[in-house]
């Protein structure tokens, strides 16, 4: 849902179906927003077409996937340390 | 006595649901087409045009123990083969009826029936998941920690049947190890409680023969659990997992080796994934991607419990993974990708023609039990393998292998090679090649002096030809004791070659 020039909530077609432009990001995939990754099209011509998706669904799904993740791990613990505190107190430790 | 493979007749069907009327309810018998088709599908791959092979001649959904027993009087006086069926994501077809017959569905059984909190035990019906049983638990700070990849869909029943591995067995055992007994209804309909000794809620017996192991992994050729009983753990404080980065196998071997050796005692597992899972995963897969192209083969350590220990133990593996020349691929895909392992049957799945198309691919994975010293070898060998079959056809793929920890001393891994297969285009001749390849992949895990599977069973076309090699005398064994619980080869007929069993004994 977008806002329109007039103030109003409205719906844009052609926005929500223009997603920013592709940067190339491996020999096989491409980036459209930050963090999201898409097959490259080329690969997609023969026996799987690539869908029409709006830009809002792209990023619900995204975006959905990181809330199932930390919901996944509520599940299992009630903490997560990270690698990146312990590799800090090591190098910490080994540089006194 | 055997069941021919010719499938009931109309008025036979009838004639079975007329009996099973008298112990169930109509709304638990199912006889449409949709209701016996999603009850003849399972995950691991199969040529489409034969899949109306394996579609039951109608379901029941019983409530208790008492029912699933009456159901198994019935198709024994009727002579009608009887298939449990719990989350039906075993990836060997043990919940698919090869003979048609009646499949008996537990998920309504999925009550919790009593929580222990002073002996840390709870009771309950074979149709929960573990997903829905922790969330429970968590309200206690109590944890189940079976944990396969099917965690948020299989079911404990189906646990139990299958003789399921778990991917922090390394820590908390797997579920031989955390079911302590269970309510089960024998091929004659008999009810019989099992556990150590006759014990409901005892870890450790030594009063007469260790049965419980016996009825759990059968794959449903030996009866159906009904109600279990649970062994519970406090719900872990921390959790762990650090991904590293090796610019070879070799040394991410070593290092797996390394943290599954030391002794750490909050450890939960250690995974090794190899060059061609690292470059399947920077095909598709979001987080390895961007990876720079030196990163070639992956190392994974899980750790649960106190925060306290976790982080202790967590330093100890960290310096551990430095020796080896390990690079830390940082928190967001250390938490993201392990978070993810535990629930991989909600994937899309796609593979690649050998021109690089994508194409819809459903996921097979081949597994054996393989000690540490032969991962490399078996690596090799397996992959050789799926190549040849590459060579001959786009059908199928190579997405890599797997190997984990089965264990906290490192004796023997859970090896897994995952091979894409296109399943649109698995033609007879197709299937042929794959069975075939299936075969040899078992031929390469007993020439290591592994077992077939760690995790699945071996009762799929191909590795099952060799489970007598693998078992010996014991599998003669397997015949007496088929012959003699089933006199009549109602439960799950033509699993696991037992209809030999009954070869001059009709």
């Amino acid at each position: 849902m977008a806002t329109s020039e007039t103030g109003k909530v409205g719906y844009r077609r052609a926005e929500q179906y223009t997603p920013p432009a592709p940067e190339r990001a491996s020999d096989v995939a491409i980036t459209t927003f930050e963090h999201v990754w898409e097959v490259d099209p080329r690969l997609m011509q023969t026996w799987v077409l690539q869908q029409e998706f709006p830009n809002w669904d792209t990023l619900r799904i995204m975006n959905s996937r990181h809330d199932h993740l930390e919901w996944m791990h509520k599940h299992f613990a009630d903490k997560v340390v990270t690698g990146s505190e312990l590799l800090a107190e090591i190098e910490a430790e080994d540089s006194v | 006595m055997t069941i021919t493979p010719e499938r009931l007749s109309v008025d036979r069907v009838d004639e079975v649901v007329r009996a099973l009327r008298t112990v169930l309810a109509d709304e638990q018998i199912l006889t449409s087409k949709t209701d016996r088709y999603n009850r003849a599908r399972v995950p691991a791959p199969f040529p489409v045009h034969r899949w109306g092979e394996r579609v039951p001649d109608l379901a029941v959904l019983p409530v208790s123990t008492e029912q699933v027993a009456a159901i198994v009087r019935i198709a024994n006086e009727y002579r009608i083969p009887v298939v449990p069926r719990d989350g039906g994501t075993g990836l060997s077809d043990g919940a698919v009826p090869l003979r048609g017959g009646i499949v008996v569905d537990v998920k309504r059984m999925n009550q919790i029936h009593e929580l222990d909190l002073i002996n840390r035990t709870v009771t309950v019906g074979a149709g929960i998941s573990m997903l829905k049983l922790n969330e429970e638990l968590a309200k206690h700070g109590l944890f189940y920690p079976d944990d396969p990849a099917s965690y948020p869909c299989s079911l404990v029943g189906g646990r139990i049947g299958t003789g399921g591995w778990s991917l922090i067995g390394s820590r908390y055992g797997h579920t031989r190890d955390l079911v302590l007994s269970f309510d089960h209804v024998l091929p004659t309909g008999e009810i019989m409680h099992v556990g150590d000794g006759i014990g409901q809620k005892i870890s450790k017996s030594s009063s007469g023969y260790q049965l419980k192991h016996l009825f759990m992994g059968h794959q449903g050729t030996l009866g159906i659990a009904t109600r279990a009983t649970l062994k519970l753990f406090p719900k872990p404080e921390a959790e762990l997992s650090p991904f590293w980065a090796f610019d070879n196998y070799d040394d991410a071997y070593a290092c797996t080796g390394a943290l599954a050796r030391a002794g750490v005692a909050t450890f939960a597992g250690a995974v090794l994934f190899d060059e061609y899972k690292v470059a399947y995963l920077r095909r598709d897969d979001e987080a390895y991607i961007p990876q720079p192209k030196d990163v070639r083969a992956l190392v994974c350590s899980v750790m649960y419990g106190w925060e306290d220990e976790v982080r202790a133990g967590g330093k100890r593996l960290f310096r551990i993974a430095r020796e080896h020349g390990a690079r830390y691929l940082g928190d967001e895909i250390s938490q993201g990708d392990w978070a993810a392992r535990h629930d991989r049957y909600a994937t899309p799945l796609h593979g690649r023609t050998k021109a690089g198309q994508v194409v819809p691919m459903s996921w097979h994975c081949e597994d054996a039990a393989i000690n540490y010293s032969q991962l490399p070898a078996v690596s090799k060998a397996w992959h050789a393998i799926i190549a040849d079959l590459r060579r001959k056809t786009d059908v199928f793929d190579d997405w890599g292998m797997f190997t984990y920890t089965s264990g906290n001393t490192g004796v023997d891994y859970l090896t897994e090679i995952d091979v894409g297969i296109w399943e649109q285009q698995l033609d007879d001749a197709a299937w042929e090649m794959w069975v075939k390849a299936k075969r040899d992949i078992a031929a390469v895990s007993l020439a290591n002096n592994g077992s077939i599977s760690a995790c699945h069973g071996s009762c799929r076309d191909g590795e099952v030809d060799l489970v007598p090699d693998e078992l010996g005398r014991g599998f003669d064994l397997m015949l007496d004791i088929k012959r003699t619980l089933d006199p009549n080869n109602i439960m799950n007929p033509g699993k696991y070659l037992l209809d030999r069993a009954y070869e001059g004994h009709v």
